[in-house]
């Protein structure tokens, strides 16, 4: 038994966060903030998260139930900056260090990324040199490097040996970076766990604000684009698929949900619950984002139509924190191991 | 948002299930998904089962005693439903009487059908719904069975098909068209037929599974008198929205319910089989697993909006998704089994051909109650609120 009703808390936090995000965040900003579109694309991006966003850092230390609600909404407009990885990763990793920086992250003072992935992908502590897949390196203060034991070494993002990789999505930096050398603090497995628990359903439900978001512009589109005398909406090939795409949205947005409550729980059913709405979110965005593209036609494939900015994300967030078939085969694992 | 309510309504859960756990008819236990058997009659069993149900108030929680309930609130409705959907276990083995009939009767009938709805749940009164005919299945509303007025009686001809339990039934709730001159959903009435009345006849209907639930039930000038009608003239197409309205929040548990019981039982076949360690069978589960949980999930999503009175679009969807889901499942218990997917002996087949046979009964699930394509439909039209075709 699940009870999904929203206190008047978190209906707040939701409608605070839907009419900053629509007042603060307009297509055109998220354009100025994009990379290799704009020379000024990092620069933006950090002012919006200093102006807007580094505030709400504090709720990576409260449930993430509510978190989660906030990050679909940065999703949907895709908000530029290091929100998601500040909040939902590193504060928690620099809590469990017992870090003296962890009160400047909460307040919103100082904003950090996280480095575990080595050059194969795989997001396990490990004694590599080098990290990849460092998400926003150049829009931080601070790197938390998660390194074997585990254990994590916390420097300045200032002054370290580090590249950016041409990535796929444009509103979300990716580096590699050389481990610099320093002492790592020993912390526990477990609270390493929560927190990358925390960090992807904090991914996947940026990742269903990315799919809300292909599906309204689309269905909205729909309703208006005409083709052989009508709207081409009204075509049932074209209704079934938007049907399907909906459904999958439905359920990705349901199973993020309940895998915040299972988290904040601590509930036997976590680790079931945060693959399955990782799988969800991923699947779901990028079967709208397909979908999105399909329905749109021509206009959707040009540079200039927001769309491919959210197929980007789509597929990126799919890939980051292990994407759909990777969680399936986690859960395959709980079931079967 | 939280993972668990209030003690009261666990309190209310141990109440159901120790009254489950004592009282459920073997034939019913071990998620046996009942699905029908050769029988004259009703089983003896499935009658005392539904008549010791509505006895102990267990029939309809929503209702009042007197109609086999409590008085449950709807979150405990809900637990109601949970506690026979984690087991399989069915409150009776013919839907329509306590689904459909008696909580028509009890909305539309006058003081003297509203009297026949208590035996129509408590399974005393056997009843069969009329509703499809041969050139009326997904567009019920083109339905021509015609009953024309003559004096105090309507005098009723025409077809009905995939008429459930109508072997067993006494009693038809019967669709009929009483103007044809009407658009084609203002004539329509519902009549009470008795199924004893000259002029009815029953043929059963054996189905992909070689049992004969569906029946076709053939009308040739059955006199029904006028008193038969429920509600008014020609306004009978509201009664087909008439059912168990308390217990729409969670009608999806049982779809829900099975899917992670056939999904267990793929577990256990996997480990049986030794293809534990096939990642293609592995990410299969995997996929499975996850649609099992974020569909059961969204149930509870919608059930939040039903419980707070709002309308639920979540649970336009559910239908449309356990339905499917369902076949898929079966389905992958068949490929498990390589050549012995072929076998229906239940001493050969795996865990007593329980995938081979569910598998064929899970084929109509996209079918009845509203085909997959018309639910789709639905959606477009009523939940995106995508322009009509």
């Amino acid at each position: 038994m699940v009870d999904f009703a929203l206190s008047d808390e978190q209906e707040l936090l939701r409608d605070t966060a839907r009419s900053m995000f629509t007042r603060e965040c307009p297509p055109s900003l998220v354009r100025d903030a994009c990379y290799d579109v704009t020379p000024d694309g990092p620069a933006t991006a950090r002012s919006f998260h200093a102006t807007h966003l580094s505030e709400w850092s504090a709720l990576g230390d409260g449930p993430l139930v509510d978190l989660a609600l906030f990050l679909e909404e940065s999703g949907v407009v895709l908000a530029p900056g290091p929100l998601w990885v500040t909040a939902s990763w590193a504060l928690p990793l620099l809590r469990a260090a017992g870090h003296p920086d962890a009160d400047a992250v909460a307040e919103g003072t100082l904003s950090a990324t996280v480095a575990v992935a080595d050059a194969a992908g795989v997001w396990e502590p490990g004694d590599h040199d080098e990290c990849w897949f460092v998400p926003h390196l150049d829009q931080v203060d601070r790197v938390v490097f998660l390194r074997s034991g585990p254990s994590v070494l916390v420097v300045d993002a200032d002054g370290l040996d580090s590249a950016p990789i041409e990535a796929l999505d444009r509103t979300r930096p990716l580096w590699r970076v050389r481990v610099p050398a320093g002492t790592a603090v020993p912390v526990e497995s477990g609270a390493v766990r929560d927190a990358l628990d925390r960090a992807t359903v904090g991914l996947a439900a940026e990742l269903v604000g990315v799919g809300r978001w292909l599906q309204e512009s689309t269905l909205a589109y729909v309703a208006e684009r005409e083709q052989f005398g009508k709207p081409v909406g009204s075509f049932q090939g074209l209704q079934w698929k938007l049907v399907d795409a909906s459904l999958h949205q439905e359920r990705a947005a349901a199973a993020v949900a309940y895998a915040a409550m299972c988290v904040d729980a601590d509930d036997d059913d976590r680790s079931s619950a945060v693959h399955v709405a990782k799988a969800a979110a991923g699947g779901a965005a990028r079967h709208w984002a397909r979908t999105g593209l399909q329905a749109h036609g021509g206009i959707g494939y040009t540079w200039e139509h927001d769309l491919h900015l959210r197929l980007r994300r789509a597929y990126g967030g799919d890939h980051l924190l292990g994407d759909a078939d990777w969680h399936r085969d986690q859960l395959a694992g709980l079931l079967l191991d | 948002m939280r993972l668990s309510w209030d003690p009261e309504s666990e309190a209310f859960r141990a109440e159901i299930a120790a009254f489950l756990d004592e009282h459920t008819p073997e034939q019913l236990r071990d998620g046996r998904d009942w699905i029908g058997e050769e029988a004259d009659e009703v089983p003896g069993w499935a009658r005392d089962w539904q008549a010791l149900l509505f006895d102990s108030g267990w029939m309809i929680p929503a209702y009042p005693p007197e109609l086999g309930g409590r008085n449950a609130t709807p979150l405990q409705t809900l637990v109601y439903q949970e506690e026979l959907a984690a087991r399989g276990v069915p409150r009776s083995v013919h839907f329509g009487g306590y689904g459909i009939v008696g909580p028509s009767l009890l909305e539309f009938g006058n003081e003297e059908q509203r009297a026949l709805a208590p035996a129509a749940i408590r399974g005393d009164t056997v009843w069969c719904v009329g509703m499809s005919e041969p050139d009326a299945g997904s567009d019920l509303g083109s339905l021509s069975t015609r009953a024309e007025l003559d004096g105090d009686s309507f005098v009723v001809n025409g077809q009905k098909v995939w008429t459930s339990y109508a072997e067993w039934a006494e009693r038809c709730f019967l669709y009929v068209r009483t103007d044809p001159s009407a658009p084609k959903h203002k004539g329509i009435s519902v009549l009470i037929l008795d199924m004893d009345t000259p002029g009815v006849e029953v043929r059963p209907l054996r189905h992909i599974t070689g049992n004969a639930e569906f029946a076709e039930v053939f009308l040739v000038d059955a006199v029904v008198p006028r008193s038969n009608l429920v509600g008014e003239l020609d306004n009978g197409w509201r009664i087909t929205m008439g059912s168990l309205a308390h217990e729409r929040g969670g009608l999806w548990l049982e779809g829900v319910g099975y899917a992670q019981r056939a999904l267990d039982g793929l577990v256990t076949l996997v480990r049986d089989r030794g293809l534990a360690a096939d990642p293609v069978v592995r990410r299969r589960i995997g996929e499975l697993h996850e649609e099992v949980r974020s569909i059961r999930a969204l149930g509870y999503k919608g059930f939040a909006s039903f419980a707070q009175g709002s309308s639920a679009p979540e649970h336009s969807y559910m239908k449309l998704a356990a339905s499917e889901l369902r076949q898929r499942l079966n389905e992958f218990g068949m490929d498990l089994q390589g050549a012995y997917a072929t076998v229906t002996d239940p001493e050969l087949a795996a865990q007593g051909g329980r995938f081979q046979a569910a598998w064929q009964v899970s084929l109509a699930a996209t079918i009845g109650g509203g085909t997959s394509e018309v639910q789709r439909n639905i959606v477009a039209n009523r939940v995106l609120g995508l322009p009509r075709g």
